[in-house]
C-alpha cells in the first residue's frame, strides 16, 4: 500500500502583492523602544523606562491620537464586556461554575447568570445549588457572553439568552484569539449547511444546523440524534478550512470562512490538511476578500 | 498555569480504548516504554528517559555531624523537584500535593528499605559522617514520574563515588579524587518502583501509564521491589478498592519487570565503566541524538508476518485476472500502421517517469517524420529503420505497407508479439 511521506520544510512567505498594505506596519518585540517622545499616553502592552516607551509584548503598534498601545499577535484572551466566548467547565463550585476560556484566569459563570427551566425570575434555592451538576458538569462546553470583568481580570459570564447555553454535538477548533474579528454577531448559519460560533476567545464551535429552532429551557438540553454523513463532511471541511486560515493568520469571520470553504471544494477533505493545499486555498480566499473590498 | 482540561470525547476515547485492550502508543497492557539511561561526566549524575518522561539525578556528598540519636550512621537526603519545563501545570514556589507524595514515596522506597549501608558512611562516630544528597529534577512529564525517578535515583547512587577516607589513630584524612580514586557506596540491593494504573473501578489495569492515561485513571498502585523479590514499599492511592488476588498479581508482574529493569541498569553501569576505563568519550554530550533531518528514524517495530502467506493466497484467488487487451493496429495515415506504441498501456504499470514520457513523445515525433520519409521509397523492399537487433520490420502485404517500428527497445516481448500479429484492415 502506498503511503504519503513528507519531509519538514520551511514555508515560503506569502507574496506581498496579495496582502493589501498601505504603509508598512510598525512591528515590535518585547523590549523594543516604541518612541522617546514623552507626549503620549501609554496603553496596553507598553511600559515606560527611562523616559522611553517600550513594548512589553510582540505585535503591532496602534496609535489613536495620543494613545499608543501594542496589539499582540499571539496572546491569551483578554475579555471585554459583550464578547461571545466558548468555554469548557472545569469546576463546579458553590453557586458557580469555573469555565476555561483560554484567558489568564478561569472565567466564572454564576448560578444566577444562567437560565433555569421554569422561567427566568425564579429565585435560586438551595435545591438548585445541589442540582448544579445536572445542568453543567465538568468537561461540558458552553457558549456564553461576558457580563463583566473582575478587578483581577477574571471574566464573569452569563447565558441569559436562548442562543447561549450548553453545546451539543459538534467540533471545537482552537485558534489564537487575535484572529477572530469583532463583529456584530458571532453566531452564523453558513450557507454550506453547518452553523458556526466564532468565540472571541479563539474557540470556534462548528455544529450541524438544528432542524428547527425550538424553545429549549435555557439551552441545556442537547440532542443526541445521530448526525448524517453529509453534515459531518461539511463540518470536517469547515474545520480544516479554519485550521488553514489560522495557520496563515487570516482574520476569521463568516465571509472569510465561507470563501475558504468554497475554495476548498476543489480538493478532497483529507487533502486540505496538506500544507501546499492549505496555501493554495488561503491564497484564493485572500484574493477574493481583496476583490470584495476594493 | 492550569492545564487545559481534557475534552469529554478524548476521555471517553481513552477509556473505551483501554476497555478494548488498546493503548494510544500501541503498547501491550504490561509493557514498559523504552528506558534509556545515560551518565554525565561526573560520578553520580544520570539521566533516565522513560519514553518521553525525563528525570535527572545528581548525587553529592558532604561531611557533617550525625544525628543525635544515630551517631554511627550516615545521613541520606532525598529531594525531588518538578521543574517548570516539565509541564506548564508545574509552578514555581507552590508545593503541590504531587511533589509531597512523590518525595514521600521515594524516601520510603530508598531509605526505609535500607538499600544503602549507612553504617559504612560513618567516618568518626558521633562527630563526622557522610551526608549523601540525592537531587532529582523532572525535566519532562509524560506520565509515571515515580518509576523514572526511582530508576534514576538508584542508578545514580550505584554510579556515585565518594572521596576516600583513611583514619590513622586520631587523624582523619580525606583524599581528593586526584590523590586517591574515589570509592563507590555500599549498596545492598536496588529497589525499583513499578506503577500500576486502574480504570473503571479496578476492572482494567495498565503498567507504566502515560500522561494521558494518568489523567483518566481511577487509582494508582505503586510497588517498590528489588530483584530478589522483596517488596520494599507498596502504596495504593486514588481510593479504589482492590481485591487481594489483584494485588498479588500486580506483585508478580512487578517482580518480572524489576528483573528486566535491574538488568538494564547493570548493563548501563558496566558500559559506562568500560568506556571510562578505556578512555573513550562519555557524558551527556555523546549521548544526545543529532537533531538533523537525515537522522530521523523510526524505532524498529515488529511486524506480524504470521498469516501473510495465507493472505496472499486469498488475494490471488479472489482477484480476477487482468483483462486481456489485444492491441489492434491503428492506421494513422495511408501506408502506415502502428501497434502498441503510444496506445493505452495494458501492463498495469503505474505512472511512467517524466523522462520516459518525454522520451516517448520525442520518439513519436520521430515516428511521424519517418513515416513520411518512407512513403516515398519503393514499397516492395523491407526497410529497416531502427538500429535495434530486436526490431524486425515485416512487410506483410505489398499493397499496404505496415510498418512495425517499435522504438522502445526495452520491451522485447512486445516486439515479438507484434511479429506474430496479423494486420487487421
Amino acid at each position: 500500500m502506498a503511503a504519503d511521506m513528507r519531509l519538514a520544510a520551511a514555508r515560503k512567505r506569502a507574496p506581498g502583492s496579495l496582502v493589501s498594505q498601505d504603509e508598512s506596519k510598525h512591528l515590535v518585540a518585547p523590549g523594543d523602544v516604541i518612541t522617546t517622545d514623552t507626549g503620549f499616553m501609554r496603553g496596553h502592552g507598553t511600559y515606560t523606562e527611562d523616559e522611553k516607551l517600550m513594548a512589553s509584548v510582540a505585535g503591532e503598534v496602534e496609535r489613536v491620537n495620543k494613545l499608543i498601545c501594542v496589539r499582540p499577535l499571539k496572546t491569551r484572551f483578554n475579555g471585554e464586556v459583550g464578547d461571545v466566548v466558548v468555554g469548557r467547565i472545569t469546576e463546579v463550585q458553590q453557586k458557580r461554575w469555573k469555565v476555561e476560556t483560554n484567558s489568564r484566569l478561569d472565567s466564572v459563570l454564576l448560578l444566577s447568570s444562567v437560565n433555569l427551566p421554569g422561567g427566568e425570575l425564579r429565585r435560586r434555592s438551595s435545591e438548585d445549588e445541589l442540582a448544579m451538576r445536572d445542568y453543567l458538569q465538568e468537561g461540558d462546553l458552553i457558549s456564553a457572553e461576558v457580563q463583566s470583568v473582575f478587578a483581577d481580570g477574571a471574566l464573569s459570564l452569563h447565558t441569559r439568552s436562548l442562543k447561549y447555553g450548553k453545546l451539543g454535538q459538534g467540533v471545537l477548533v482552537q485558534v489564537s484569539p487575535s484572529l477572530v474579528k469583532r463583529r456584530k454577531t458571532h453566531f452564523h448559519n453558513l450557507l454550506c449547511g453547518a452553523s458556526i460560533i466564532l468565540g472571541n476567545n479563539g474557540y470556534v464551535w462548528i455544529y450541524p444546523t438544528p432542524a428547527q429552532q425550538d424553545e429549549e429551557a435555557g439551552g441545556f438540553f442537547t440532542s443526541t440524534e445521530p448526525v448524517p454523513l453529509c453534515d459531518r463532511e461539511v463540518i470536517s471541511r469547515l474545520q480544516n478550512c479554519i485550521l488553514a486560515l489560522s495557520a496563515h493568520k487570516v482574520l476569521l469571520y463568516d465571509t472569510s470562512v465561507l470563501y475558504c470553504y468554497e475554495s476548498s471544494l476543489a480538493h478532497q477533505i483529507k487533502d486540505t490538511l496538506k500544507p501546499e493545499v492549505m496555501e493554495e486555498i488561503v491564497m484564493e480566499t485572500r484574493q477574493r476578500l481583496v476583490e470584495q473590498e476594493g | 498555569m492550569r492545564e487545559t482540561p481534557l475534552s469529554n470525547c478524548e476521555r471517553q476515547f481513552l477509556v473505551q480504548a483501554i476497555a478494548e485492550k488498546k493503548r494510544l502508543d500501541g503498547r501491550q497492557t504490561y509493557d514498559y516504554r523504552n528506558i534509556k539511561i545515560t551518565f554525565g561526566t561526573d560520578y553520580g549524575c544520570c539521566i533516565v528517559d522513560l519514553g518521553k518522561t525525563r528525570v535527572l539525578a545528581q548525587i553529592s556528598c558532604e561531611l557533617v555531624a550525625p544525628k543525635m540519636n544515630r551517631p554511627t550512621e550516615g545521613i541520606l537526603f532525598f529531594n525531588l523537584e518538578l521543574s517548570q519545563m516539565a509541564s506548564p501545570a508545574f509552578e514555581p514556589g507552590r508545593q503541590s500535593e504531587l511533589v509531597v507524595k512523590l518525595n514521600r514515596l521515594l524516601e520510603r522506597c530508598l531509605r526505609n528499605s535500607k538499600c544503602i549501608d549507612t553504617e559504612s558512611l560513618c567516618v568518626v562516630s558521633g562527630e563526622k559522617v557522610w551526608q549523601i544528597r540525592v537531587d532529582l529534577h523532572l525535566l519532562n512529564h509524560d506520565g509515571n514520574i515515580m518509576d523514572a525517578a526511582s530508576i534514576a535515583a538508584i542508578t545514580a547512587l550505584c554510579h556515585f563515588r565518594r572521596p576516600d577516607v583513611s583514619i590513622q589513630g586520631e587523624d582523619v584524612t580525606v583524599y581528593t579524587p586526584e590523590e586517591r580514586d574515589p570509592v563507590p557506596l555500599s549498596i545492598h540491593h536496588m529497589p525499583i518502583c513499578v506503577s500500576f494504573s486502574f480504570f473503571q473501578q479496578g476492572t482494567y489495569l495498565l503498567v507504566d501509564p502515560s500522561e494521558r492515561e494518568e489523567r483518566v485513571m481511577d487509582g494508582l498502585l505503586v510497588i517498590a521491589m528489588n530483584k530478589h523479590r522483596e517488596i520494599c514499599t507498596i502504596q495504593s492511592s486514588g481510593g479504589i478498592m482492590l481485591l487481594k488476588d489483584q494485588v498479588l498479581r500486580c506483585s508478580k508482574i512487578a517482580s518480572v519487570k524489576v528483573t528486566e529493569i535491574s538488568e538494564l541498569i547493570q548493563k548501563a553501569l558496566e558500559n559506562d565503566k568500560k568506556v571510562r576505563k578505556e578512555g573513550g568519550k562519555f557524558g551527556f554530550a555523546e549521548s544526545m541524538p543529532n537533531q538533523r533531518i537525515t537522522a530521523y528514524k523510526m524505532e524498529v517495530a515488529p511486524v506480524d508476518t504470521g498469516d501473510i502467506g495465507k493472505k496472499a493466497e486469498d488475494l490471488i484467488s479472489n482477484t480476477e485476472p487482468p483483462s486481456e487487451i489485444i492491441p489492434s493496429p491503428v492506421v494513422r495515415a495511408p501506408g502506415t500502421g502502428q501497434i502498441g506504441e503510444g496506445l493505452q498501456n495494458s501492463w498495469g504499470l503505474d505512472e511512467n517517469e517524466d523522462g520516459e514520457e518525454a522520451e516517448d513523445q520525442t520518439m513519436e515525433e520521430e515516428l511521424q517524420t519517418m513515416d513520411v520519409k518512407v512513403k516515398s521509397v519503393n514499397k516492395e523492399d523491407p526497410i529497416v529503420l531502427s538500429d535495434s537487433e530486436e526490431e524486425d520490420v515485416v512487410v506483410l502485404e505489398p499493397k499496404i505497407m505496415k510498418k512495425e517500428v517499435k522504438v522502445q527497445a526495452s520491451s522485447t516481448a512486445a516486439s515479438k508479439k507484434k511479429k506474430k500479429k496479423k494486420p487487421a484492415h
